[in-house]
């Protein structure tokens, strides 16, 4: 292995990825001096030191002696839930990188043709992902040093950072198999073709978004753990948790189960570093995908959906939106939001025990309880609006030339994103009935809300797309600027508090009033607050989106 | 608002994209059934003024008037009469070739068996027959550009632009381009075809616009581009060379192999 070409290259993987995600001043400075993202560790690493201390003064409220058992379980905690947050966080983002990026940047990708053996490939790229997220890893230090020494437990502060650091690489390496396999998985869906690859793409998308999001939660794997086995100590058997039993062994001063753990964690590393090897040199190049659809062969005749209205040319965008979010895979990622925000949000009222209408004494109708599940759907529907101009890239010319006014574009971007989120909120509607087991009534009501949560949320992020589009089409298509992000995301939590302004004044009136006023009425008022915000976005994205038609991006 | 003067009419057009000048006080005028060859050096403004006329971008200043429409005033009227096919057009590469072209017909207004007819018309004469169930990733360059120059032809444009349009395709099928170029015209559609093939500019343009630097440095046939030029028996070459003002090409060539 080259160690100049080593360090060169994950030094040109680093800055790519940086710029081709972020378009800042930060970024932009970041990646003209890589050395800024030590420079942000040590400033993070003196901020997680003064949090640090201020944990022990918490520790300490009370009199309570910083040495003390209950200290001590406190410490073990902390310095055992780090490896484990380390190895989740570097898969994720690796794991989320893999998702964004496009198949047409991955197959162009000069790595493919470059004379760079897979073992320089592999180390690199991982080396570029650990260093790209070591102010997190510096934090983390910064954090647990004051802990450390105050508590008396300096030793194991000391073995935290070979084991953090450990931690890092295993999930930089995990992420180096992931895209492999990945590469693997796309190729193989690629020479099924058709429709069958469409679909597959999508579910396997969205599954892998779900399953890590709960892979990487330590709470949700103790319970699978502790009801398949009956004891936590089955957690001995998983090997993400083998560098955090390595501390905690340590700080119980049971020095012989933490060096077993220890020698687990380090081969655990060296079997992935070797996978990843194998699979980067069996993997290689990613093949362009070259699906051929039987029937695309032929042109369209005329739709039903004309009969309700539509024109051939909203027909033909919204199946031209219905096919870019189903066959690019930096879209499939957006689709999956409104499906996987609900559940995410609500995960944990869907695996509390079931309430009951008539449990409480303050009878709380159940269609308060699918309000974070509401919540979660218009945050779906809001990010997908968001996205939905920047979407078009660098292939916004097509609409360009073509006769398609902006309230036709804003439409059909409105349909379709509507259309996605109401996947989102059938879903809830099932698990209002079966879970919450509400009456058709609150399911009703569910629907009918969760409608005007979407439209209103969907239209408010066109109109923040629209003004904050991000055309660049980079690996990783952002589609909307970050303080359009921002921006978008707080105005759409206000946009649905305003929209649950009946819902809670209703609740308070009953509860401290006594006064019941009809939910028919509340939805009622719901519903027409939410309309009025649709129409008011709709209304403010047709001038931006009209400004970019006019004048594409440079 | 049909007109009987020019098909394209651009007075004083200059285009600004922050510190850089596009175009520089650009006045031309394109007749109906004209074929007119835009050429110069890379950045010299040959696209800016396409997607200028088009309705792409604003002018900065100055007017443009396609078939008496105006730019600013009717972009839709525009957009309905013109095909436009970009330089290295991005296409939306999810769909098939199919699919792609049934969406420019959809929008664009077209009766199904105007669609179905004209498609596969099209599809066979460029030779995508068989390939049009292909989702377009997985096309070459050349066949990318023939799906974007029958998706400029399927509405039957009365003006066409088209920015390199040969780029990246085989002979046959750039000649058969070409001599739509010639039927189209003879049709009475008007044509800005932007080139660096000096010799198939020649061949096919009635008229040719040199520009540089956003400025319009010569303008004519191509015999008048020559007398303009002082070269008048040299090739097409020769003279935008020197129009142009690129000298030394020879010892630049030495130095390079040296």
């Amino acid at each position: 292995m080259r160690l100049a070409v080593l360090f060169k290259f994950a030094k040109v993987l680093m800055i790519s990825r940086l710029r081709s995600t972020r378009r800042s001043i930060v970024s932009k400075s970041i990646t003209s001096r890589p050395i800024l993202i030590a420079l942000i560790g040590i400033v993070l690493f003196v901020a997680g030191l003064f949090f640090g201390y201020e944990t022990t003064v918490f520790l300490s409220f009370g009199g309570a002696p910083l040495t003390g058992p209950v200290a001590h379980q406190l410490v073990v905690t902390i310095f055992g839930g780090i490896p484990l947050f380390l190895i989740g966080f570097y898969f994720t983002m690796g794991l989320l990188w893999e998702v964004n990026a496009s198949t047409e940047a991955e197959s162009t990708d000069a790595i493919n043709w470059l004379p760079i053996t897979p073992g320089e490939y592999v180390a690199a790229s991982a080396l570029s992902t650990s260093y790209t997220y070591s102010p997190l890893l510096m934090v983390a230090f910064g954090y647990s040093l004051p802990i450390g020494i105050l508590t008396g437990n300096l030793a194991g502060f000391l073995v935290l950072i070979p084991i953090a650091l450990l931690s890092t690489s295993i999930g930089s390496v995990s992420v180096e198999i992931l895209r492999s396999a990945l590469a693997s998985a796309s190729t193989a869906f690629n020479r099924l073709g058709g429709r069958i690859t469409v679909i597959m793409r999508i579910v396997g998308i969205i599954l892998i978004l779900l399953v890590t999001q709960l892979l990487f939660s330590g709470v949700f794997l103790i319970q699978i753990i502790t009801s398949l086995v009956g004891t936590a100590a089955a957690a001995s058997f998983v090997p993400v948790f083998w560098p955090t039993l390595t501390i905690t062994k340590l700080l119980q001063s049971d020095f012989l189960s933490g060096a077993g753990f220890l020698a687990l964690s380090v081969a655990l590393f060296l079997l992935l570093s070797y996978t990843a090897l194998s699979f980067r040199a069996k993997y290689w190049a990613v093949t362009p995908a070259a699906i051929h659809f039987a029937g695309a062969g032929s042109v369209s005749g005329p739709s039903r959906l004309g009969y309700i209205g539509l024109s051939s040319s909203s027909i033909a965008m919204l199946k031209r939106e219905i096919r870019s979010a189903t066959r690019r895979k930096e879209v499939i990622r957006l689709m999956a939001i409104p499906i996987i925000m609900p559940i995410m949000i609500s995960f944990p009222a869907i695996f509390s025990p079931a309430p009951s209408s008539t449990s409480g004494p303050a009878q709380i109708d159940p269609i308060f309880l699918v309000i974070p599940f509401l919540f979660g759907i218009g945050l779906g529907a809001l990010f997908l609006g968001m996205t939905s101009i920047g979407q078009e890239g660098r292939r916004l010319w097509n609409i360009s030339a073509l006769p398609v006014s902006a309230s036709m574009l804003v439409k059909s971007k409105l349909l379709f994103t509507s259309l996605v989120s109401s996947i989102g909120l059938a879903l809830g509607a099932v698990v209002s009935a079966l879970l919450l087991h509400a009456s058709i009534f609150v399911v009703l009501g569910f629907l009918g809300l969760g409608l005007i949560v979407i439209l209103a949320e969907a239209s408010l992020g066109i109109a923040i797309g629209s003004r904050f589009p991000d055309f660049s089409d980079g690996p990783r298509p952002r589609f909307v600027t970050i303080v359009g992000s921002i921006i978008g995301a707080l105005l759409g939590i206000v946009e649905m508090a305003i929209m649950s302004l009946p819902l809670v004044l209703s609740f308070v009136l009953r509860t401290f009033l006594a006064i019941q006023l009809p939910l028919q009425f509340v939805l009622a008022l719901s519903g027409a607050v939410g309309g009025l915000l649709t129409w008011t976005a709709y209304v403010l994205s047709v001038k931006p989106i009209d400004s970019i038609l006019a004048e594409l991006p440079n | 608002m049909a007109t009987s003067g020019p098909a394209i009419d651009v007075s004083h057009l200059t285009k600004v994209y922050g510190p850089t000048v596009a175009l520089n006080d650009v006045t031309l005028s394109v007749g109906t059934g004209e074929v007119r060859g835009l050429l110069g050096p890379n950045g010299s403004g040959k696209s800016s003024l396409m997607k200028t006329i088009m309705g792409l971008t604003k002018p900065s200043y100055g007017s443009i008037q396609v078939l008496g429409y105006d730019v600013r005033a009717s972009p839709m009227e525009i957009k309905k009469i013109v095909g436009y096919v970009p330089e290295s057009p991005r296409l939306y590469e999810f769909l098939t070739a199919t699919e792609y072209l049934d969406f420019i017909a959809d929008v664009r207004g077209l009766p199904y068996e105007q669609k179905k007819e004209r498609i596969a018309r099209f599809v066979d004469a460029l030779d995508l027959e068989g390939k049009q169930g292909d989702m377009i990733s997985s096309y070459s360059q050349g066949m990318k550009q023939k799906v974007a120059i029958i998706g400029a032809l399927l509405h039957r444009p009365r003006v066409l632009l088209m920015d390199e349009p040969l780029n990246g395709l085989d002979p046959k099928s750039a000649r058969l381009v070409k001599e739509l170029i010639h039927g189209l015209a003879k049709e009475g559609v008007s044509v800005v075809f932007s080139t660096h093939i000096l010799e198939i500019a020649e061949a096919i343009c009635d008229k040719l616009t040199i520009l540089q630097a956003g400025k319009i440095l010569a303008e004519g046939t191509s015999k008048d581009l020559r007398e303009n030029a002082g070269l008048p028996g040299s090739g097409l070459e020769d003279v935008f060379l020197k129009l142009t003002g690129t000298k030394g090409v020879e010892d630049i060539v030495e130095a390079l192999i040296r």
